[in-house]
């Protein structure tokens, strides 16, 4: 029989298993989750087949040039639709291609708890596609800032996301110039004005705000505006590299975004500058680096990584304990990731309560797919069903990702979308699953309740029975 | 005094001849009454209020927002002008027709009780009522429903497909969206309803979803803004439906090029302005029943940031209008433009709280005693003094 720690460690810690996985993990609940916590050596295929973020980048100053050949004069009247349109036109088949891939990833990858810390620790560093100069760069960010790092030390990750092209770009720090840097007394000839998109003059801090709010030591972190400008100002002239600078090497290049980091001194400001109390020495993009640094190790950051992390997988209110507990692991191991979530698996109450957290919707189609082999989704019947439940994969409204709280997802559209999903869902599978009230007990063993198992078993037909099976509490809980 | 004015009016309410107390040019002596309304939109962002409700009579103006400004009043594509001091964005020309019909109520320099310019902190803030983040875990627009007399389950509909915090709490309410999915048939409705007796929340989010998909039976179903305002129209004209619909407008957040005519910021407003013309249609009658509550979380700071954009600020504007509201006013403290003037130097000095609007709203328009909204809303609130005649005494009835 399927124990609880069997379920728990496939659907709280995974995307939940097909039956034959439930039994080899009965053996072994804690042994199962516990080894996939190591460093990948070779990327899926789904992932390692989409572009890289050189030809993310390349893609845009296509789009770019195709669309000022169109649009000589950027007059009102030639402009039919917005820039920002045209532009998402261009590159939605890539946001489409990437979203298809992370799902198969998922649905096939025999690491899923590795995937899922992927998963967090992406959100964690949100690049939203919503933002429309940014639709195309989060799949490749999240290949080259996140998905090396996710068991190794949280540095190199904060490190990676940050200086990355998609962060960069999203958070619009390549346009930020120091006030006091060569740039801002003298910009050159070539930014001028293009369809009334100015050249940037000066600050911005978007990104250095985020870095401490939403990245390091959260909003209770003991900073203030002062700081924010001043780190803000330390971060000025970390750029993505031009075309016409990198174009000629991309023919080389292995694809790892990072390469594309470019530190501009001249829009640099220059000067030290003081963040949280510490004064920083002017040093080119090492004066930045060093604030980094500091923030990973900063004991705020600690806890509310720790926070994050219990609340993802444990419950929507982690208690002071358990978040204390993961936050002096992750101290005393200088932020790593991989002891950090090692510890989190160790907890009793992560395995107490098999039903403590309700599934986000890209979880939810994983686990339905990778559980019942089914249905077969094409990207745009992915993406129209990921939408109709509120959650399109790289497209959260805001840096600060999605919701990890029940009350977020659990509305009654919410519930009623997957209804719609699930019957539809359950007439497929009826080809290829008979008897949907011994499926259940196969993937929940003995956490199904009677009174859902009575309700499947009494289904008027196949199909009807995994429609029950998809919508029940068991399956939209993990 | 203020539980007198409240009794009073609703005992005119209830006799159905309110109306003839009101200055309403529109409406006459009708009937039947229609409960009271309320929408209430959550821009999520941070609107930039000097670009929607730009002061050019403050003689700081033009040269404080150099290089983002619409062009002045009486210019070709210029803002549309209110009074001396304030005017609408150019794209808000419906705005400017409800201004003339006295049905427009710009407030301007007001911001939620949090000053810290994080989205995520002033959204909580702005969403739970409190004066600081994550203070309390419900909404007080959740908290209102229960407050008001004669509460029942179902008086709130949330046009969203997961709750915002707003109306999360214990007041049951509903959520529907506009599905591309085919409807599931009744009998398995029926039987995932029977499994869901024993998970209470899942429970009640099916029970509400069964019912608001029979109500939006004849609903549009595009997720355009515009679709999701003639939604929330057709739930609140329904005179046993919903009395309080919330939907929320996201992409506010202009760090860069705000200016630009195809600008994130010029289309959001237009959407805006589009989006308020179809609740109005789709609410016929009952318009003159009801109060839009228009809010963002902060407003945007004064001056142009390096980008052509605006970075995070604190004051802002807000907008009430509808049937229901004493318009043709700009309520504004106005702190002024000038460098000394500015909040830390760079922002719209708040002079109004937030909170004073909407506990005006909740009061005057849904007959919420002070009591119950100083308790149960906006705990710890009593030093914000609720605005008051924002709304029109006489209004909860229909026009013909």
């Amino acid at each position: 029989m399927i124990t609880q720690d069997a379920v728990v460690a496939a659907n709280r810690f995974g995307f939940g298993e097909p039956p034959d996985e439930m039994r080899e993990i009965t053996q072994d609940p804690r042994g199962w989750v516990k080894q996939q916590i190591v460093a990948e050596q070779t990327l899926p295929a789904p992932l390692a087949a989409l572009p890289s973020t050189i030809d993310d980048q390349l893609a845009f100053f296509r789009w770019l040039r195709d669309y000022r050949k169109e649009v000589q004069s950027p007059t009102d009247a030639a402009m039919s639709g917005s820039v920002e349109q045209s532009y998402v036109k261009a590159l939605y088949p890539r946001y489409q291609t990437a979203v298809k891939a992370r799902f198969d990833t998922a649905v096939a990858t025999p690491t899923p708890v590795f995937e899922r810390l992927v998963h967090f620790w992406s959100n964690h560093f949100t690049v939203s596609g919503a933002k429309p100069i940014a639709i195309a760069l989060p799949p490749s960010f999240e290949r080259d800032a996140i998905r090396p790092y996710v068991t190794g030390k949280f540095a190199d990750m904060l490190l990676a996301a940050a200086k990355h092209p998609a962060m960069l770009i999203y958070l619009d720090n390549t346009q930020s110039i120091g006030p006091h840097s060569q740039w801002a007394k003298n910009p050159p000839k070539r930014r001028q004005q293009f369809a009334g998109i100015q050249a940037p003059r000066g600050l911005n801090e978007n990104l250095a705000r985020e870095i401490l709010e939403l990245h390091t030591v959260g909003v209770h972190g003991s900073y203030d505006q002062a700081d924010v400008t001043r780190f803000a100002n330390i971060i000025t002239g970390w750029q993505v590299l031009t075309p016409r600078q990198f174009g000629r090497f991309a023919a080389r290049w292995a694809g790892i975004g990072n390469d594309l980091f470019y530190f501009n001194a001249a829009a640099h400001e220059p000067g030290d500058h003081s963040v949280m109390g510490k004064t920083y020495k002017a040093d080119g993009v090492q004066q930045g680096e060093a604030v980094l640094h500091d923030l990973a190790q900063h004991p705020a950051t600690a806890s509310f990584l720790a926070t994050k992390l219990a609340r993802h997988f444990i419950a929507d209110e982690p208690t002071d304990a358990v978040v204390s507990h993961l936050a002096t692991v992750f101290r005393n191991t200088d932020g790593d990731l991989g002891a950090v979530t090692r510890a989190l698996i160790d907890i009793p109450e992560a395995w107490s309560q098999p039903r403590a957290k309700l599934k986000q919707p890209e979880e939810y189609l994983i686990s339905a797919v990778r559980t019942l082999g089914g249905p077969p989704l094409h990207d745009r019947q992915l993406l129209a069903s990921l939408n109709a439940m509120g959650q399109r994969p790289y497209m959260p409204s805001g840096p600060d990702g999605w919701s990890d709280q029940q009350d977020y997802w659990l509305s009654p559209d919410g519930v009623w979308q997957r209804i719609e999903w699930a019957q539809l869902a359950g007439r497929v599978l009826a080809a290829t699953i008979n008897q949907p009230d011994v499926y259940a007990e196969a993937l929940f063993g003995t956490t199904l309740s009677a009174h859902t198992r009575s309700a499947i078993g009494h289904a008027e037909s196949p199909a009807q029975g995994l429609a029950l099976l998809l919508t029940s509490p068991e399956f939209m809980r993990r | 005094m203020n539980m007198a004015k409240i009794n009073r009016r609703t005992l005119l309410t209830t006799v159905g001849v309110a109306a003839a107390a009101s200055p309403l040019p529109r409406l006459v002596f009708a009937s039947p009454v229609i409960e009271r309304r309320l929408v209430v939109i959550v821009q999520r962002g941070g609107m930039d209020g000097l670009a929607a409700l730009p002061a050019y009579g403050d003689p700081h103006f033009e040269a404080a927002r150099a290089g983002i400004a619409a062009p002045p009043p009486g210019s070709t594509g210029g803002a549309l002008a209110l009074d001396t001091l304030f005017a609408l964005h150019p794209s808000l020309t419906e705005f400017a027709t409800l201004y003339r019909e006295q049905s427009l109520l710009p407030i301007h320099a007001t911001c939620v009780a949090y000053h810290g310019r994080s989205h995520f902190d002033a959204q909580n803030v702005l969403d739970n009522g409190a004066a600081v983040p994550y203070l309390l875990k419900s909404g007080w627009l959740n908290r209102a429903l229960s407050a008001l007399p004669n509460s029942r389950d179902d008086l709130g509909i949330a046009i969203a497909q997961t709750m915002p915090v707003i109306m999360r709490g214990d007041a049951v309410i509903t959520s529907w969206y506009p599905s591309i999915l085919p409807p599931p048939d009744t009998d398995t409705i029926a039987r995932i309803a029977a499994m869901y007796t024993r998970d209470p929340k899942l429970d009640a989010a099916l029970a509400r979803a069964r019912s608001a998909h029979e109500m939006a039976a004849d609903v549009d179903a595009g997720a355009q803004f515009v679709n999701l305002m003639a939604a929330a129209g057709v739930f609140l004209a329904k005179p046993q439906g919903p009395r309080v619909a919330l939907i929320e407008s996201t992409g506010w957040d202009t760090h860069a090029n705000q200016a630009a005519t195809y600008g994130a910021l010029t289309r959001n407003l237009r959407e805006l302005n589009g989006g308020v013309a179809s609740l109005r249609e789709a609410l016929g009658s009952a318009w003159a029943a009801t109060v839009v509550l228009i809010m963002t979380e902060f407003g945007r700071t004064v001056a142009m940031n390096g980008t052509a954009g605006t970075d995070h600020g604190t004051g802002g504007a807000a907008f009430l209008l509808g049937g229901a509201v004493a318009g043709g006013r700009v309520l504004a403290d106005w702190p002024g433009l000038r460098p000394n003037d500015l909040y830390e130097g760079r922002d719209l000095r708040p002079t109004t709280d937030l909170r004073a609007v909407v506990k005006g709203v909740l009061a005057e328009h849904l007959g919420i005693p002070d009591a119950h909204i100083e308790r149960l809303v906006f705990p710890d609130s009593a030093d914000v003094k609720p605005s008051r005649d924002l709304i029109h005494s006489g209004s909860a009835t229909t026009s013909t």
